[in-house]
Formats: structure tokens, sequence, C-alpha cells
């Protein structure tokens, strides 16, 4: 009885030390803002998988969906549950942008707790096989002799995609239009069917295309070469002198919650990102390793924002914030 | 002859043991899923995948597609029995579906949308199997100005749901048009008629209007009758329980008719089968000889649509496993599921995985005889709900209701959304006005602005984009024929009598 007594005692500090206080004892709620099949919806479920598989987390992980107002909707979720502390959310640059163009969307990444950023998605300035185009200089060159008159199909105006096309038509003095198509799909069926010139596409969704020979990369938005495409150059190695706007995704926490709460957090998610797991994960899918402990996420919230602020008000785009 | 030895092998692989047991496993999740308003199949695709890790992959993918044409067959048995739509695609098949249950003929029309969905489904499947790849290509030809022409000709069918007031029915498109334009706008990211609330700023989702203006709308109006409501029959005996002979003779065309237009809307990317239902819909009451049947019971349309939506999990699957283009949510999440298993979706797929493919078509081709097997007999089963009386039956369809709509977003919003709806709903059943064209004005709205705006950005403003395309013309040429013909029958029937007199 003593025995068992001692044993259970030496457990619970055992415990405290590795979780500087704070250990879940429930269930963890992720909130996306995504519906299932999402983006950040399947990056909570591959979170929680590879939680589970390298016992990083006593509990498990569930992933709750929040969708609407995108982004928005979950950001209020998160910012109501002031002081919860096994409620977690993961974030995407949406998250940032959107508050600046909608005067609903209240709730802003300032206004919860960071934790970490994980994910930086690097992307493709693609065109059609039989394209003209060999390189992105003849894309703008071509844009630049017959202005308004080459399209690109993408997402919202707010998109990278836009911001793409907004910094390149700046570096080249050119103008072409822009097409938002609301599903991925919808993007690229309009390239593979001659509707529409260019496209920036996720590293991924273009490979297998590539392959079978439909689709030629002309660059790649990243600062370094990926190790996939070694031959494709960089925006800047291509000639054209911007700064690529990072797509990234992360963690955040509701606001209010303990210092050793945020802390068992960081330490889980930088464990998680120094996994085999998490690295076949990066690998599998194209992402770049784009971890970012909390302070310099806040600080990166600042830069993201007043970039996309000034590319959104030179495109056109009307600001609230 | 190549097409003959795949087939051989997929049944090789469908017919193992285990991929058989996957297959069941699958098409009555599916039907349950289905049978629930609000859970859909992307989310319970997406709840199953950690589990389908310890599965080998083409019995993980067998059984979540399972999933996907299984919800097909379940979503309409609520829309028959209590007006409560299972999914956005049998929204349709509430207009006819539940008119046939008020006048006891629920076992009827349970059994002919199983029977169309069986049908149908299998139709989809030979087409996935024998034109995949060439009308793959072809489906990329369609772009923004066809889909437009599209959606008209979708909102011309206007004309054929409307009631005894024309009038009615176009306002009440209109008002399904300005509940779609609620939301934020794509091309420019500004809010439009979201009155201040986050919630809106995604739109309204059609769903919840469905299920406020056809079953809380109908149980508002319904209770109003002092007098005890006489209760829906249900005829005894297991015979009257089940479409006769004559049912499926007058739903021959409407089997083709499905079956047909729900593959080719399937395969566009950019449609769904909630338009293929709606229009397919359409198309048997304007080639139907006795149209006014419709909205009132008639066989056929519930026919048409429960067969289309179920030939386009045919066709969605085409560009999804030719291409790596997703045409819907769940093949969205199929396609996710693939990747995250390490295969690499796109042009090459069903070449380099044969086995894959062919297996999936196989166990297609045995999960819809099993559906249909599984099916028919929950029919008299199923029928037997509308025994209960009113007292239980209302409460239930308003629960159902409520926690459909909670349990997709679950959002309290969306909730006091549905209420005012239902209220719409019964003030329009009090003022005669028809609510079939509302909901198309809302579900073909959207995509028909965007398309419109698509188009002209793509010819820098110029309207002739629309008709300089052979494809547009000729379906804008449809739909302007199906404006105008009630026109010329009403100047007929003028005419004649200025002769008569």
């Amino acid at each position: 009885m003593k025995k068992s007594l001692l044993c259970m005692a030496l457990l619970a500090a055992s415990t405290a030390t590795f979780a500087q206080g704070f250990t879940p004892t429930r269930p963890i709620e992720v909130v996306v803002h995504t519906g299932p099949g999402g983006g950040s919806d399947l990056l909570a479920r591959a979170v929680a998988l590879m939680m589970e598989k390298e016992k990083l987390l006593p509990v498990r992980m569930q992933v709750a969906n929040k969708t609407g107002g995108g982004g928005a909707v979950a950001a209020a979720y998160l910012a109501e549950k002031k002081g919860e502390t096994h409620t977690i959310g993961l974030f995407t640059g949406v998250w940032l942008t959107n508050p600046l163009t909608s005067a609903e969307a209240k709730v802003s990444l300032k206004d919860l707790t960071p934790v970490a950023r994980l994910v930086l998605e690097p992307a493709l300035i693609a065109v059609k096989a039989d394209a003209p185009y060999k390189t992105l200089a003849d894309f703008v060159g071509a844009a630049k002799q017959k202005p308004g008159e080459l399209k690109q199909s993408g997402g919202s105006i707010t998109s990278r995609d836009n911001v793409v096309r907004q910094q390149l038509q700046k570096a080249g003095g050119a103008r072409w239009q822009f097409i938002s198509f609301p599903g991925g799909g919808e993007r690229i069926a309009a390239l593979l069917g001659g509707h529409v010139n260019m496209m920036v596409i996720e590293p991924a969704e273009a490979g297998e295309h590539i392959r079978a020979g439909n689709m030629r990369v002309l660059a790649q938005v990243a600062d370094a070469r990926l190790p996939a495409f070694p031959n494709v150059p960089t925006l800047r190695e291509a000639g054209f002198n911007v700064t690529p706007v990072p797509q990234v995704r992360g963690v955040v926490a509701p606001p209010g919650i303990p210092r050793d709460n945020v802390a068992y957090w960081e330490g889980v998610f930088r464990k998680l990102t120094q996994t085999e797991s998490w690295k076949k994960f990066l690998a599998d899918n194209q992402f770049e390793d784009g971890y970012q402990n909390a302070a310099e996420l806040t600080k990166f919230y600042e830069e993201f924002s007043s970039q996309m602020r000034a590319i959104l008000q030179e495109a056109g785009v009307k600001t609230v914030r | 002859m190549e097409v003959l030895t795949g087939l051989m092998h997929g049944f090789g692989v469908a017919l193992q043991p285990l991929n058989l047991l996957w297959c069941f496993v699958g098409v009555v999740l599916g039907t349950v899923i289905g049978i629930m308003p609000g859970l859909g199949p992307p989310a319970t695709i997406a709840m199953l995948l950690p589990l389908t890790f310890l599965m080998n992959p083409a019995s993980a993918m067998i059984m979540l597609a399972g999933i996907y044409y299984g919800a097909k067959y379940g979503g309409s048995t609520t829309s028959i029995l209590l007006n409560v739509p299972g999914e956005s695609a049998s929204v349709a098949t509430c207009i006819d579906g539940y008119q046939m249950a008020k006048k006891g003929r629920a076992g009827a029309a349970l059994g002919i949308a199983a029977i169309a969905s069986f049908v149908a489904g299998t139709v989809g499947v030979v087409g996935l199997m024998l034109i995949a790849p060439p009308l793959a290509r072809m489906s990329l030809a369609f772009s923004s100005p066809e889909y437009f022409a599209l959606m008209a000709l979708g909102l011309a069918m206007v004309v054929l749901l409307a009631g005894r007031s024309m009038v009615k029915a176009l306002l009440a498109t209109l008002v399904g048009l300005w509940l779609a334009g609620i939301g934020t706008d794509l091309f420019s990211q500004t809010s439009r008629f979201t009155f201040g609330q986050m919630e809106l700023l995604s739109g309204i989702d059609f769903v919840v209007v469905a299920i406020g203006v056809f079953a809380v709308g109908e149980v508002l109006a319904n209770m109003e009758q002092r007098q005890e409501t006489p209760m829906i029959e249900v005829p005894k005996g297991l015979r009257n329980l089940l479409p006769t002979l004559q049912d499926l003779k007058d739903s021959r065309f409407a089997f083709v008719n499905g079956s047909v237009i729900g593959f080719l809307i399937g395969v566009l990317p950019g449609a769904g089968s909630t338009i293929a239902s709606f229009i397919s819909y359409g198309v048997e009451k304007a080639v139907s000889r006795h149209p006014e049947k419709f909205g009132h019971g008639a066989v056929e349309g519930v026919a048409a649509p429960e067969g289309a939506n179920n030939s386009e999990t045919g066709g969605a699957l085409v560009p999804m496993l030719t291409l790596g283009i997703p045409g819907s949510g769940t093949t969205a999440v199929l396609l996710a599921a693939l990747v995250l298993w390490g295969f690499k979706p796109g042009p090459l797929f069903i070449s380099e995985n044969p086995a894959m493919f062919w297996g999936l078509v196989a166990s297609m081709y045995i999960g819809n005889v099993m559906l249909l097997i599984l099916n028919l007999p929950l029919v008299p089963l199923f029928a037997q709900v509308l025994r209960a009386p009113v007292y239980v039956l209302y409460p239930l369809i308003l629960g159902i209701s409520v926690v459909g709509v909670f349990s997709t977003s679950g959002s309290l919003f969306d909730v006091w959304l549905l209420a005012g709806c239902g209220l719409l709903g019964y003030l329009m059943r009090k003022l005669d006005f028809p609510s079939a064209p509302l909901i198309l004005g809302l579900v073909l709205g959207g995509a028909m602005e965007r398309a419109l705006r698509q188009s002209l950005m793509m010819s820098d403003g110029h309207l002739s984009i629309l008709v300089s395309r052979p494809v547009s013309a000729v379906m804008l040429s449809l739909a302007l024929l199906i404006l105008l013909v009630p026109l010329f029958n009403k100047f007929n029937t003028w005419r004649l009598k200025a002769l008569d007199s």
C-alpha cells in the first residue's frame, strides 16, 4: 500500500516537472476554420495522428470545424473561450488578412495567444505545357505588349495568387486579368482548358500535371529553390525583385490563459516539429518548415499585416483596418 | 477488350471477402448518414480518415466511396417522409416526394427513389468505366460562359416550377437570388447584406433555407388548423407499399434522363449534384405529357432527381481520378485521402494504379446492388413512421430539422436562421407563393453570378462571349425557348378566344 502511494507521488512529481505545471486532463479541442477536408482540417487531423504516434500528448485531440466568415467565426470562437486551457486553434494567413478587409471580422490573431508558426507553403507559377512562354520574363513581357489581355486564374482578390500578381505587375510594368474561382479544382481546370494563361499553384497539386506533360512551371514563389524543383528559378532568380509574401499555418490559443499553459503548448509543438513524422509530413506535402516560437510569431503578425495592407491598397482593395 | 480485362481484374479485387465486407460497411454507413440530416459524406469521410491508415488503400477507397454513393440513397428518405432534405442533393426530391407521402404513397416514392438510384448509379459507373478519360478532356472545354448558360437554363426552369401565378414565382426566384448574394463577394472581398453579422460573411447555407421553408414552414401551416388534421394514410399490406408496375412504366424516361444529366453535370468541376437534380427535375417536367401532376406527387418527379444525384457520383469521380481535379466537397476529401495514403492523383493515376481504379469501379457495381437489396426492404419499415399521430410527427420533424442544421455548422446562428426561414415558408404558404423557385434561385444564384462575372472578365466586358461559343449559345437558346413557350401558349388561347367571339 505504502509502496503504491510512493509510486503515485513519484509519478505525479515527474509529470509535473515534465509539463512545467500544466498537464491536459481531458481531450484537446482543435478549432479550424475550414470544413472537413479543407486545408486546416486536414492539417489538424494529421497533427492529431502524429501527436498520438509520437506520444507527445497524454490525451486525444478532437477537431472542431467552426466554418464561416473566412476564419472570422473560428477566431471569434477562440476569443470567447478566454482562459480555456484545453482549446487551441490552427490559423492561416487568412486570419490576418480577413480582418483587414471585413469590418465584421472583429477578432484578429493579435487578440489571441500566439503559440507557434508551423508551416510555410511555397507556390509555383505555372502555365499550360503548350503555352509559348518558356520563362517568367516571357510571360510578363507578353502581358506588357498586350495590356489586360492575358489572364490568370486564382482565388479571392486577397489571396496569395493575387498578391503575387500585384507584385509581378509592379516589378515588370505589365498588367493582366485576375479571374477568381472559388475552388482549387476550377482554377486548374481553367488553366488546362486554355481559358486562362497562368496560375499560382501549390507544388503538390502541380507535380502530377507536370509529370503528365500538361503543365510547365516558370518560377517558384519562395526564397530558396524547393528540393523537388531544383531547376526552377525563384522569383528573384527569374529577374523580378519582389519579396514573396509567405503563406503560413500555425497554432494559437485563447486569450488570457495561464503562463504555464502557453509554455506547455510551445514545448509540445516545438517537440512535434523535431520528430521524423513531422519531417515526413512536410516532405509529402511539399511544405517548408516554418517554425517560429510565440515571440517571433508576434513580430511576424506585424510584418505580415503591414505588407499585406500596402499590397491590397495598391491593388485597389478597400481596407477597413 | 482492355475494359473487359480491367473489369475482370477489378472484380478480382472487389470480390475478395475483406473488400466485400468493407464495401458493405461503407454503403450501410452511407445510407445511415444519408438518412440523418446534418452530417454529410465529406464530414464522415474526414472523420474516418485516421482509421483508414490501418487498412489496405484499395479496401479503404472502396469503403469511403461506398459512403459517398450510399449517402445518396439514404438522402431521399427524410425528404419524402418528413419534407426534411437529408442532404443538399435531395432538396428536389422533397417537391414531389412529400406530396406522394401525403397521398399515402410514401412507400411507392421511397421504392422508386431506391430503384432510380440503382439504375442511375449503375449507369454512372458504366460511364466512369467506359468514357472517363475522353470525357474529362472534353469537360475542360467547358468554361465560365458555358457555366453561365447552364445556370441560366436551370433558372429558366422557374417557369416550370411556378404554381398558379407566374408573378409570384418570379418574385420568389428574385428573393432566392438575393439570398444567394449575401456574404463576402469573391471578386472584390466586400461584404454584401451582412448587416454587420460575422456569421453572414460566408453567405447562407442553402440547406438551412430549404429545411426551414419546406419542413418547418409545412409544420407551422398545418398546426394552425384548429380541428384535428387527418393523419397521413399509410395503406396496409406489403404490395401497396411498393411502387406499382405503372409507376415503373411512368418513370421509364425519368431513369434515362436522371442518369444522363446527372452523370454529365457530375463531370463538370463547377457544378454539383444539387444542380444536377434540379435540372433533371425540370427537364422531366418539361417533356412530360402531364406536367400539371408535378408538384402534386408525380412519381417521375421523384425518380428523375434521385437518379441524377446518384449518377452524379460516377460523374464526379471522372475529373478526380483522371485529372486529379475535385469537383465537389466529397471528392476533395477523397482526393486528400489518396494523397495521405501516398498516392499521386493526377493524369497518370489510372494507368499507374490499375488495381485501385478497376477495384473501385467493380466495387461500385457490387455496392449499388447491395444498396438496392438493403434499401427496398427498409421501405415498408420507414413508411410506418407516418403512422405516428401528428402530436408525435410534428415535434419529430422540428427536432430533426434543428438537430440537422445545428450538426452541420455547429452554430446557433443557423438555428435562428432556420426559425426565420420557417416563418418565411409559412408566410409563403399563406400567400400562395411557391417555395421551389426560391430554393432554385438560391442554389443557382451564386454560381450564375460568378460565371457571368468571370466570363465578362475574360472577354474584357464584351457580352458577346456568352453567345459566340456554340455550347453556351445552344443552352441559352434553350433557356429562352423554355421562357417563351408559356407566353406563346397564352397568346394562342387568347387568339382562339378572340376567334370564337
